[in-house]
């Protein structure tokens, strides 16, 4: 127990120097933040066109969708904080990975608690203050009930280890690949089609909805917007949480298994 | 402590094609080369030792101590570290070692060099007490107390070799696995390095590996050195024998007057500049003493220099004929 203990607070000692570093990187939040703004108007825009003249659109309204987008974005700032693709890549072809390996602690974990450092201090000081501000200028529709927002919260999470598990594995593939372009693409590509992070599924033709509601991906962003917005209720919630958790399960298990493998592949520069 | 029983590393390296049929052809069908690293070796390292590991470049070194630290998987053989399945439990592993590259450290670049050690203090969990002593106690040998709350990237080579070093054992490793540690060093700070290796080794008893190019490294501090090349151990002992065997060559540099063609018996001409000649003789055949009353006896001898063998050379040696 004490050494689970050591160990919990050994990972949170790099949530905290992540913290401290992002401070470091100020400017580089600030320009993802502006990114972040500028597609938030650019999707809201792009909504607004399509609903000219509608009230609503396959029985969503306007505000439902705008809700959804603000939201989304939201997140997808939040997610944005921690991409362990690009930091494995560095390490694998740099050889610092071997600075990783003989540590005793678990690289994947210790990479998630510093990325989680990282994503708190750019939300306390850039996403939550924005988005404060946006909210209380469009009054997109929010929870109404502490159920809705609890559960709303626990799907964020789930979704969270869903994407970090995902992008691990990806980003573990350089063991093998020493140019990943092609495999980043389908990961990037299958996150922004099936993700729901800029189009609700909703509005997916009936079997691309069907696939897409059982792939990983939807766990990510559309189960916790839907939820916020209200989209996501009743049973359907409860079995789109229940798919949820089955993938970060299922793909924590491929994450521990291509982790295994990864750990005998690697190849030491030098003689 | 450690135990090295027939390992060997094969490498497989993807062969690329020329050209861009090649490239084509390589897209569908891939060649690989096998590469051996390290060929069937056996050694073993008791407590306390430290053993200088040698070789040219490619030679298999760090390979070697890769797998030894539990980074490689090798492909055969057997390897205890402490009683420790390095790659097998990497994590007990890592606490009972320290290790240094020389090429690369392992801090972290941004954080300054006191905030890298209180991490490596959470990472290994090390009491605060012995910390805090060990702290104090590398700080005064190594002087790190200038840079302590500099970011580690912002040292000079010689700081960051020091912080380095300091870093690897603080959690108290059994073993410590020295990758280069004098690579780029100034004279000044390799001694300053060797001076904390001996006094490591001597006062707390850790056991050292070390890797070098430098011979001067391995003259100073170790008693034993194996020898590696093309992944196979030439020679594993004592260090002082093998400067008895190879330690009766000499080379004797003179200064002539005037341009003289040199012939001696028993004397090998290994090097010639102007007037300036570099013979190689051995003391069983012909002392000192009587070369130069020979060459005396039919030059004018201006100056001249007697060198004992470097242990590069005597290593040459060994490469071009075995012991």
């Amino acid at each position: 127990m004490a050494g689970l203990c050591g160990k919990l607070r050994m990972y949170l000692e790099f949530s905290r120097i992540s913290f401290q570093r992002a401070a470091a990187y100020r400017f580089e939040a600030w320009m993802r933040l502006f990114s972040n703004v500028v597609f938030l108007f650019m999707w809201g825009f792009i909504w607004y066109g399509l609903y000219m003249d509608r009230d609503s659109v396959s029985g969503v309204t306007f505000q439902s969708v705008f809700s959804y987008v603000l939201i989304s974005q939201m997140l997808q700032g939040i997610h944005s904080a921690g991409t362990p693709l690009w930091e494995i890549q560095e390490k694998v072809r740099s050889g610092d990975i071997v600075t990783e390996i003989i540590r005793p602690y678990d690289y994947p974990t210790r990479l998630l608690f510093a990325d989680l450092g990282s994503i708190a201090f750019y939300f306390l000081t850039a996403i939550f203050p924005l988005y404060s501000v946006i909210f209380l200028i469009f009054r997109p529709l929010i929870p109404t009930s502490p159920e809705q927002w609890f559960l709303f919260f626990l799907s964020v999470v789930l979704g969270y280890l869903i994407r970090y598990f995902i992008e691990l594995t990806f980003g573990l593939f350089t063991f093998w690949l020493i140019e990943t372009g092609g495999v980043e693409d389908i990961f990037y590509f299958a996150i922004s089609l099936f993700s729901g992070a800029t189009i609700p599924l909703w509005f997916f033709p009936g079997w691309l909805n069907t696939l897409a509601r059982y792939l990983p991906f939807q766990g990510i962003y559309f189960v916790p917007n839907a939820i916020f917005v209200g989209e996501l209720g009743g049973t359907e919630l409860f079995s789109a949480l229940t798919v949820q958790l089955f993938w970060v399960a299922v793909s924590f298990l491929i994450l521990r298994f291509v982790w295994y493998k990864a750990g005998k592949k690697i190849v030491g520069q030098g003689g | 402590m450690i135990t090295v029983k027939n390992i060997s590393k094969i490498f497989y390296i993807n062969k690329r094609q020329e050209g861009m049929l090649g490239a084509i052809r390589s897209m569908f069908f891939r060649e690989y080369i096998e590469k051996i690293a390290v060929n069937d070796i056996s050694f073993s390292i008791s407590p306390g030792e430290i053993v200088g590991y040698i070789g040219p470049n490619g030679a298999g070194k760090s390979t070697t101590i890769k797998m030894l630290t539990g980074i490689l998987v090798p492909t055969s053989g057997e390897i205890r570290v402490n009683g420790v399945i390095p790659y097998r439990e990497r994590q007990k592993n890592a606490r009972q070692i320290g290790v240094v590259f020389g090429q690369r450290t392992q801090l972290w670049g941004d954080l300054p060099t006191v905030d890298s050690f209180e991490l490596l203090k959470q990472i290994y969990q090390i009491p605060e007490k012995k910390y805090r002593k060990n702290l104090e106690t590398f700080t005064e040998i190594l002087g790190l107390d200038e840079f302590l709350n500099t970011p580690v990237r912002q040292l000079s080579l010689g700081q960051r070799m020091r912080a380095d070093i300091a870093a690897s054992l603080l959690h108290d490793p059994a073993v410590l696995f020295l990758d280069e540690p004098t690579i780029g060093l100034d004279v000044v700070a390799k001694d300053r390095m060797r001076k904390f290796i001996r006094e490591v080794n001597k006062e707390r008893g850790v056991t050292v590996i070390l890797t070098t190019h430098d011979m001067s490294d391995i003259e100073k501090l170790c008693k034993r050195m194996i020898l590696i090349d093309k992944g196979k151990i030439m020679y594993d002992g004592e260090l002082a024998k093998i400067k008895e065997v190879f330690g009766r060559d000499r080379i004797l540099t003179i200064d002539f007057e005037g341009d003289v063609p040199f012939l001696e018996k028993g004397v090998q001409l290994i090097r010639s500049e102007g007037n300036r000649k570099w013979l190689k003789f051995n003391l069983e055949e012909i002392s000192t003493a009587q070369l130069l009353a020979e060459i005396a006896k039919k030059n004018e001898i201006k100056d001249f220099i007697i060198q004992e063998p470097e242990i590069d050379y005597i290593i040459r040696k060994i490469y071009e004929r075995g012991l």
